[in-house]
């Protein structure tokens, strides 16, 4: 709860291993409270919420040491260059052999060029990649990402498609936040729609294939028909 | 134009009100009053000791020093529109999408900072003080007209140091010719005049001597000061597509004695490379210091010479516990919010980091020593200065977490704050005057320090923090 609003309410979840698991909604319906939630940004007023195992609210440290995070909105330190915050988030992380993994982030999502530049003086978009390789560079078994591929160009959209598609396949897990639902229909395989802080639906994206629907629609008359739409 | 202003002063309002409350900020200007209100009643006891020309010496080095305070707060040459102007200030970013040039919103932005911190910290002690004479047997008179010239004084303190910043960002050497000449000046009127150039402090030659042409030539320089910053102001754009060397991982190899390296090596290139280091240790510390200590100088007629290095040591580290604003400026906790880091551990490194800072107040205050000729006094003065800065220091990171410039503003923080640090710097004062070599007990305050800084990790670990 934030004063008298109450962001996400009786959410009752569950992602299994190996999924790429979409969480959909509206702006503001309480997707980034989520997030928050389960990397320990915030604490619920009750519930509880484990993450690989481990209770959220007792061990957040523990929490983020295992998984890798993308927010929306937050930007690396500005007057750090990209390589340095590699090295940054490496030293806390006790990566090792942290430079030689930076590079390969650098030439995988095409910014080398940019590794010497303050994060403050980088486009959106380089920044967002920075952001994805900071999440991604210690091989975390689970990435919670806020809007994945936002100030992304199309090209580097595909790409991390498919670096996501491959990462699940690999037996880890990931766990999206986004209203971009043509994105959540290409890549996800499991979904929740959360609006105004409460479930409304959980399913497979095969299911709705199934049935011959697309989840936009699908979305839409769900959203449209809850109550206090 | 006016709607711009209006809107900036809302939103330099509701940034402040947000983060702890309306009432809370509102209640800010009235503890400020009482302040004034009660501390007149003390004028009496003072004037015993000091004649009131020299009473009014302190008060406009204070009000100056304000105004500097404010200025360099606000204002860092070219890091006005990366820092200051920064997310929290949209309004700024006015030019980017309206037709509305960098310069105009820059003379909204000073004009604004003028009017908001005057009401904010000046009316509220100027009314003090006025309220307060009939009952001190001060004639209406001299608090009105003290309230004109220190107002002259915080707006000339504002003005020179956006008019110093301006010349910063545009030429570092030029800055450095300006001081010189400045010191020159000084020089000149000690040797032709034999006083202390502080006494021809426009402000304080128009309240010992009221004329209309004492004020308009106080007002004159007000004005050069704040027309010339604004005709330099140039916010310019950074070069984006400049290089940098590699500093982190060097810099965590040398502060390796500190529990986390890298953080603590963030906070000093961050620093370095926004210009901080150079421009807040002149801006924020040196030059301000440099005033008070012509200002104090000019009372050893009436205090021994030790007396007036060792409260001076006193002022030196109460404000070098401001360099914990400093390094707490840059980031907030989103920025390790995606990393294993508690706040306890982030208020740690900020820690190391203002140690490592605390060189230049150490340094400062030695060389005054040796300079105003007391390097007698060199230790006792070293300690005094450091050990309130680290005491300072505890009871801001219990009192402010990691956000010591925003809940500064908070009265019930303001009023804890004045209360544990005014006890310190009477005891310590007191002692000075006393017995100086007795202030190398100073280093004791550590205890206390230590005690409020482990309060503060306790308490700012388990409240919510901004992230991302």
């Amino acid at each position: 709860m934030y004063g008298d609003l109450t962001a996400v309410n009786h959410v009752n979840l569950s992602v299994e291993k190996g999924a790429l698991y979409g969480l959909l909604g509206p702006n503001g319906s309480g997707k980034s409270t989520m997030i928050k939630m389960l990397t320990g940004q915030i604490r619920p007023n009750a519930g509880t919420a484990t993450v690989l195992g481990i209770d959220v609210q007792k061990d957040p440290i523990g929490v983020r040491e295992h998984v890798g995070i993308i927010p929306e909105q937050e930007t690396p330190p500005s007057f750090l260059t990209a390589s340095e915050y590699l090295q940054f988030v490496g030293a806390i992380r006790k990566i090792p052999e942290i430079d030689k993994r930076a590079v390969e982030w650098f030439d995988l999502l095409d910014f080398a060029d940019k590794k010497d530049v303050l994060c403050k003086d980088l486009s959106r978009g380089t920044r967002q990649k920075l952001m994805f390789a900071q999440a991604f560079i210690h091989k975390p078994k689970l990435a919670l990402i806020d809007e994945p591929l936002i100030n992304f160009d199309p090209i580097m959209q595909h790409l991390v498609k498919d670096y996501l598609r491959d990462y699940v396949k690999a037996g880890n897990t990931i766990f999206i936040s986004t209203h971009i639902l043509e994105v959540a229909e290409e890549i996800c395989s499991g979904f929740a729609i959360l609006h105004k802080g409460n479930i409304l639906h959980t399913g497979t994206v095969a299911d709705l294939t199934a049935e011959h629907r697309h989840l936009d629609e699908f979305f839409l008359s769900l959203v449209q028909k809850a109550p206090h739409a | 134009m006016l709607e711009l202003f209006v809107a900036m002063i809302k939103e330099e309002w509701r940034v402040h009100s947000t983060m702890f409350g309306s009432l809370s900020f509102a209640l800010f200007p009235i503890l400020i009053f009482w302040i004034a209100f009660m501390g007149s009643f003390l004028l009496p006891l003072m004037r015993q000791e000091l004649p009131p020309g020299e009473l009014s010496l302190i008060l406009h080095a204070n009000y100056l020093m304000l105004g500097f305070m404010v200025g360099a707060f606000g204002l860092l040459g070219s890091e006005v529109m990366n820092r200051r102007f920064g997310q929290a200030s949209l309004l700024t970013y006015s030019a980017r999408s309206l037709p509305i040039s960098e310069r105009r919103i820059f003379a909204n932005f000073v004009v604004k900072d003028t009017l908001y911190y005057f009401v904010l910290w000046v009316l509220p002690l100027a009314l003090g003080f006025l309220l307060a004479s009939p009952f001190i047997g001060v004639p209406v008179s001299l608090p009105l007209l003290l309230t004109l010239t220190l107002t002259l004084s915080f707006l000339f303190g504002l003005c020179a140091v956006f008019f110093l910043s301006s010349v910063y960002s545009r030429s570092k050497p030029a800055l450095a010719a300006i001081l010189i000449s400045i010191a020159g000046i000084a020089g000149l009127l000690i040797l032709i005049t034999g006083q202390n150039p502080a006494r021809f402090y426009p402000p304080l030659q128009l309240f010992l001597d009221f004329s209309w042409m004492n004020f308009v030539l106080s007002c004159i320089a007000i004005a050069i000061l704040f027309c010339i910053s604004i005709r330099l102001f140039s916010p310019g754009s950074p070069d984006a597509t400049k290089h940098h060397k590699s500093l982190l991982m060097p810099l965590a190899g040398k502060l390796s004695i500190f529990s986390n390296p890298p953080l603590a090596a963030k906070d000093l290139i961050d620093m370095y490379r926004s210009g901080g280091i150079v421009g807040q240790t002149l801006f924020s510390f040196i030059i301000p210091l440099v005033v008070i200590w012509f200002f104090l100088s000019l009372l050893t007629g009436y205090i021994p010479p030790y007396g007036a290095l060792l409260e001076f040591a006193l002022v030196t580290g109460v404000i070098a516990s401001t360099m914990y604003t400093w390094i707490t400026m840059f980031d907030t906790f989103g920025t390790y919010a995606c990393l294993p880091v508690s706040v306890r551990t982030v208020i740690k490194s900020k820690i190391a980091s203002f140690s490592v800072l605390q060189i230049i107040p150490g340094v400062f205050i030695a060389v005054v020593a040796v300079l105003s000729g007391q390097a007698i006094y060199l230790v006792p003065a070293v300690v005094l200065c450091l050990a309130v800065s680290f005491y300072s220091l505890g009871v801001t990171v219990w009192l402010t977490g990691l956000s010591p410039s925003v809940l500064v503003y908070d009265v019930k923080v303001m009023v804890v704050y004045l209360i544990l640090m005014g006890a310190a710097l009477l005891v310590l004062s007191a002692v000075a005057f006393a017995a100086p070599f007795a202030t190398l007990g100073a280093v004791l305050l550590l205890i206390p320090a230590v005690f409020f800084a482990r309060l503060g990790f306790s308490k700012w670990e388990t409240r919510e923090q901004p992230g991302f």
